[in-house]
């Protein structure tokens, strides 16, 4: 096959106020190759994607397909010379059905300059049909899956005819089985001669699906290579600028008494759910996407109702209706979703962090200031959170610095129990390896924590127990000895055979 | 030019403080075009003249960050009005009165928080019910006269105390409340928050419900205050009275910067927005400006004092954003 | 297939929405004889008396005063309906009146030229149609009963050449633009006033829409920017008031010279206190007398079209003790 290049961008060059982002960045990618772009985040490759689909415009350098130099003005433009995105936070319409969402801002008329909806049905069985996808057109977006979501835009690409795909971190939010649905469709897209540029954190997806590693740190182009002539601790170092120490920093701790109990919790979607978590311990909460466990985890937080069941603080039951009480009873949740659940945008690093316990500031019904400025300075240095100052609008911090202070916001109320879920989903290497080292800390500070996570090795590098749900019901429970990936699969998949 | 507006734009200086440099050139441009201006004496006209539609705009802007808004302000404040007139009228007590007023607008605004947080109207709706209702309701009980003869009551809108008038006091009173919960208590942060985030405010645990309700119960007593002092001002309960002075509100809101998508406003903002109109109502009048100019010079300059805020605030989150 | 079931619902959803407005419109005010009137004999008509709206004063006293009158007819019974200051709702509540076969219909317009259409209707139906406050001129086979807006200004100004001193300095406040009693009565002090009076300066004019509270806020500014006002002419008492009451405490403006129309109860007041000099009386009973006089002949058929204008009696500190009377027999003031 031929593996001209396709794309090359020469150096290219893009200041903001007081931030240099790209620093004469050089690279290319070559037709059926996967080129994968690594580096931390705030390390440029955003931007770089973000000139290549025509939404920044660069300071300096070039740009060039098929040895042709062009300027990209805007992403109709970037359609156009064959160039399509599918970004990490897919934005949709969910009313939107998906033959509807296929044509958005394209749609074929018909004479009478009217949308032409036959035309659209057509063209969208035919395609369809073609990738062999099993979709009905008139199904709306709501009721399909972040992953169904996901290959629709590359459906939505390749309908463009799309001979450039740049794909932002794209199995950050979808699970293993689907990851491979993935592959297997980029695969097909290699094989018909599709330049890809996939941005990643994970080491694993990337080894088995690069062809070329661009590795950037701060604004530069550290490394360029065939996959082949690197290996995953030589990228991780590469990105980091350091080499980091174990990757799970867990310390071992003596493990207590139990702090956290549930017996026979039921409620929408899980059942009969016994656990319990102990002083000092780490408890892991495996599972498929859907298992329920976010859903647990929600109840006990207060935010969703239980049907059934109990809850016990210290041996003593607790009625829990709402946040407010699971704070008061100093349980806390860091949710999965960072944007719907956790933070407050266009408000500081300070208000996001104060906010889970303003009343601990509060001096004759007026907020002390500098009491709660030296409580945000505490947990910020604490969670090593990277700001300007604790003024900063929330929303300029990257993924990872956001993570934190969602950590920190929760430290604040000083619980004994510390429920995170998904806490390293879509943060760059080096913030994770901070957030593990964080978790340690708590339960060597005598805290119990519990880890619900997609992430197996993260599972089991940290936790002294392993839950694992599947369908609502708690399945089994590991301990340390067994703890391997096949036997967490297996009970996550025990009452299934889908994978 | 260019380079100069750039510069200006990377200052925080003109981004932060964008809509004051507004109000102070309207102020020295309205200083030039007429000597009669920058008087203490129609200062303080200003100031009276825009005392209700601003009190009523502190309780907007309360709402909006919170990510509501209340269109029945105007309706609400003629009925607590003529209710307090009327009250005054049968007992003679002015505490009597300024209670009825402000007891008939927090119930008003209660019904309002019922329905958006019960019944998860929304809150353009539930208000937009309640802005018929309620000046219905006055125009019932008023038999759509005006009630005149109201005696001392002109008290709270036309008397002064330290030289300065009444109405400018119950300004000020708004504006420091309104300031000091928004700045200093939990109340304030939930506000802002829920604006911004209504999901993750309540996955913090704040009472969100709790939160809205309380929202338009201090609502409902600007709106009361706003009405006693409307009435007394007109000498008169005039259940027609303030008919679209929601919008006005709105207005002084939303030039102060206050975002319609939640979770962003000041009250210093809110005032300066209130001045601006004040001004620019006052300073056509001085020069003489033909009527229907005015208004067209009224839209205009109300579009353009909000693209010069969004101008200077928006480009420097870009920047901002970018770096990370 | 969708999209005509989506146009469809829209239609049967707006089709809804407006039976939902009319039926609510319909929910009118009822005069005190209707009981009365229920178990009597077929001679008994039915009157809709269709207003501009009940949120402005001077039409709700007219609704208030036609419904009192109404009481002195055996044989008639009147409906109230609200206009709510649209033409779209009050052309659909003469229509809904056609439709309920009223005796009689009568009209107080919102805006004379829009309601002209569906007054012809009425006429072409055969029902005995009267429009007033103000009336819609030319419609044959209509009657109708109003106040002359430019002869209500025009008392006023004639007394006015007269009292405002030589090369004074007036302020004008104006009711909404394009409302004919609005312009009418500007219009009456331009001609019977301002071209006789050609020394008399004009050092502010507003539009204040009839409110007391803008009237106020125009005043306030009129005050600081001039030393010198002799005259408040004012196209209704309302704004007159407002005006009035800024410089109540003023001694500088002691001397004010006012002018209204309309004769409310609070322009009684204030000519009583010597602060208003003048205003016509455009006087909801008298209007409303002759509208159910008007409809009684037309309704027994003494008659086929009357078209009458009620007098506007000057009101000034010495006549108008006997409105004050009539304002405190209507309870209005005290």
């Amino acid at each position: 096959m031929n593996h001209d290049v396709k794309l090359r961008v020469q150096n290219i060059e893009k200041s903001f106020p007081g931030v240099k982002a790209l620093d004469k960045i050089e690279f290319s990618v070559r037709k059926g190759t996967v080129h994968v772009l690594c580096g931390e985040n705030g390390a440029g490759k955003s931007t770089l994607m973000k000139i290549i689909n025509g939404i920044y415009q660069p300071d300096a350098g070039q740009i060039i397909i098929d040895g042709v130099e062009v300027h990209i003005k805007n992403p109709i433009q970037a359609r156009q010379l064959g160039i399509s995105m599918i970004f990490q936070e897919l934005n949709y319409i969910p009313e939107m059905t998906l033959e509807e969402s296929l044509f958005v801002g394209n749609w074929p008329l018909d004479k009478a300059k009217k949308i032409d909806w036959k035309e659209i049905r057509k063209r969208t069985l035919a395609l369809l049909e073609k990738e062999n996808l099993k979709y009905k057109p008139d199904t709306k977006l709501k009721d399909l899956t972040v992953s169904d979501i996901q290959m629709l835009e590359i459906l939505k690409a390749i309908s463009y005819n799309s001979e450039i795909i740049i794909m932002d971190e794209p199995t950050s939010a979808i699970t293993n089985k689907e990851v491979e649905i993935l592959f297997k469709k980029i695969f097909e897209l290699k094989a018909r001669g599709t330049a890809i540029i996939y941005i990643s954190h994970k080491m694993d997806e990337i080894f088995r699906i690069a062809d070329d590693i661009t590795v950037f740190r701060d604004g530069k182009v550290i490394d360029s290579k065939p996959r082949e002539s690197l290996d995953i601790e030589t990228v991780i170092a590469l990105m980091v600028g350091r080499k980091l120490g174990k990757d799970f920093p867990k310390i071992d701790v003596p493990i207590g008494e139990p702090v956290l109990s549930v017996k026979s919790l039921s409620g929408e979607k899980f059942k009969d759910i016994t656990f319990d978590v102990k002083k000092g311990e780490i408890v892991g909460f495996a599972g498929l996407m859907g298992a329920g466990r976010t859903e647990v985890m929600r109840a006990i937080f207060g935010l969703d109702a239980i049907h059934s069941g109990d809850v016990l603080k210290n041996n003593h039951v607790v009625q829990i209706k709402s946040v407010k009480d699971s704070i008061g009873h100093k349980v806390v949740m860091l949710s999965e979703d960072r944007r719907r659940f956790g933070i407050l945008p266009i408000r500081s690093v300070r208000e996001n962090i104060s906010i889970t316990n303003l009343k601990k500031f509060i001096h004759k019904g007026k907020l002390h200031a500098k009491d709660e400025y030296e409580a945000v300075k505490y947990y910020c240095d604490k969670m090593n959170v990277k700001t300007p100052t604790y003024e900063t609008n929330i929303s300029s911090l990257s993924g990872g610095n956001q993570q934190k202070v969602m950590l920190a916001k929760w430290l604040i109320t000083d619980p004994d129990v510390f429920i995170v879920d998904e806490p390293t989903r879509g943060i760059d290497v080096g913030a994770k390896h901070e957030i593990y080292k964080l978790i340690s800390d708590l339960v060597t500070e005598g805290k119990s924590v519990i880890i619900v996570s997609s992430e197996l090795p993260e599972l089991i590098g940290m936790c002294d127990r392993i839950y694992v749900m599947a369908k609502g019901e708690i399945m089994g429970v590991l301990g340390k000895e067994d703890f391997t990936q096949e036997n967490i699969m297996r009970l996550a998949t025990g009452t299934t055979s889908n994978i | 030019m260019k380079n100069f507006l750039q510069k200006l734009k990377k200052s925080n200086l003109m981004g932060t403080f964008s809509i004051y440099f507004v109000l102070l050139a309207l102020f020295l441009v309205s200083m030039l075009a007429n000597e009669n201006f920058a008087t203490i004496g129609n200062l303080s006209n200003i100031s009276r003249q825009i005392a209700v539609g601003t009190i009523l705009a502190f309780g907007q802007t309360i709402l909006i960050i919170n990510g509501m808004l209340d269109l029945s302000s105007g309706s609400v404040l003629a009925l607590a009005g003529v209710l307090s007139v009327d009250a005054y009228v049968k007992t003679g007590s002015l505490i009597m009165a300024f209670a009825v007023g402000i007891i008939v607008a927090v119930a008003c605004n209660i019904l309002n928080g019922l329905m958006v947080t019960k019944f998860k109207t929304p809150p353009f709706i539930a208000t937009l019910a309640m802005m018929a209702m309620a000046r219905g309701a006055a125009l019932l009980y008023t038999n759509g006269q005006n009630i005149y003869q109201i005696g001392d009551y002109v008290i709270f809108g036309q008397g002064s105390l330290l030289g300065i008038p009444n109405p400018v006091w119950f300004l000020v009173a708004a504006m420091a409340v309104t300031w000091y919960l928004l700045k200093h208590t939990v109340f304030g942060r939930s506000v802002y928050a829920i604006g911004g985030n209504e999901e993750a405010s309540n996955a913090s645990g704040i009472n969100v419900d709790r939160v809205k309700m309380k929202a338009y119960i201090i609502n409902g007593i600007f709106v009361g205050i706003a009405g006693i002092i409307f009435m007394s001002r007109v000498n008169g309960g005039l259940p027609n009275g303030a008919n679209g002075y929601e919008f006005k509100a709105l207005t002084a809101a939303v030039i102060g910067g206050t975002s319609f998508s939640g979770g962003v406003g000041t009250a210093s903002g809110t005032l300066a927005g209130a001045f601006i109109v004040g001004f620019l109502d006052n300073i056509m009048v001085l020069v003489g400006v033909n009527s229907y100019l005015q208004q067209i010079v009224r839209g205009a300059i109300i579009a353009l004092a909000v693209i010069y805020d969004i101008y200077f605030k928006t480009t420097r989150k870009k920047n901002k954003a970018a770096k990370g | 297939m969708r999209k005509v079931l989506a146009l469809l619902l829209v239609f049967v959803l707006a089709m809804g929405m407006l039976a939902g407005c009319s039926t609510g419109s319909d929910t009118a005010t009822t005069a005190a004889t209707t009981a009365a009137a229920g178990g009597e004999t077929a001679e008994t008509y039915r009157v809709a008396y269709i207003a501009r709206a009940q949120a402005d004063s001077f039409a709700a006293w007219l609704a208030n005063a036609v419904m009192e009158e109404a009481d002195k007819y055996e044989n008639i019974t009147v409906d109230v309906f609200d206009g709510q200051a649209s033409d779209d709702i009050e052309n659909g509540l003469i229509e809904n009146a056609i439709t309920n076969k009223y005796d009689a219909i009568i009209v107080q317009p919102n805006n004379g030229e829009a309601q002209r259409p569906y007054v012809e209707k009425s006429v072409a139906a055969g029902i005995v149609t009267i429009t007033t406050n103000a009336r819609i001129s030319g419609i044959e086979g209509a009657s109708s009963v109003d106040a002359d807006p430019y002869l209500q200004a025009k008392v006023n100004a004639d007394a006015a050449v007269e009292q405002i001193p030589q090369n004074a300095k007036v302020v004008v406040l104006l009711g909404p633009p394009g409302n004919f009693h609005a312009d009418s009565r500007r219009e009456s002090w331009q001609k019977e006033f301002f071209d006789k009076r050609p020394d008399v300066e004009i050092v502010g004019e507003e539009i204040a829409n009839w409110n007391k509270d803008e009237a106020m806020n125009y005043m306030e500014t009129w005050v600081q920017a001039n030393d010198q006002i002799d005259a408040i002419i004012a196209m209704n008492d309302n704004m007159a008031a407002g005006a009035l009451e800024v410089i109540k405490d003023n001694a500088k403006f002691n001397n004010i010279l006012a002018y209204g129309v309309d004769g409310t109860a609070e322009a009684c007041l204030l000519i009583k206190d010597g602060k208003l000099t003048s205003t016509s009386l455009q006087s909801a009973y008298a209007l409303a007398e002759g509208l159910l006089d008007t409809s009684n002949k037309l309704l027994t058929g003494q008659e086929t079209q009357i078209d009458i204008d009620i007098d506007c009696p000057l009101i000034t500190l010495d006549n108008v003790d006997e409105y004050i009377e009539m304002h405190k027999k209507a309870g209005a003031i005290q």
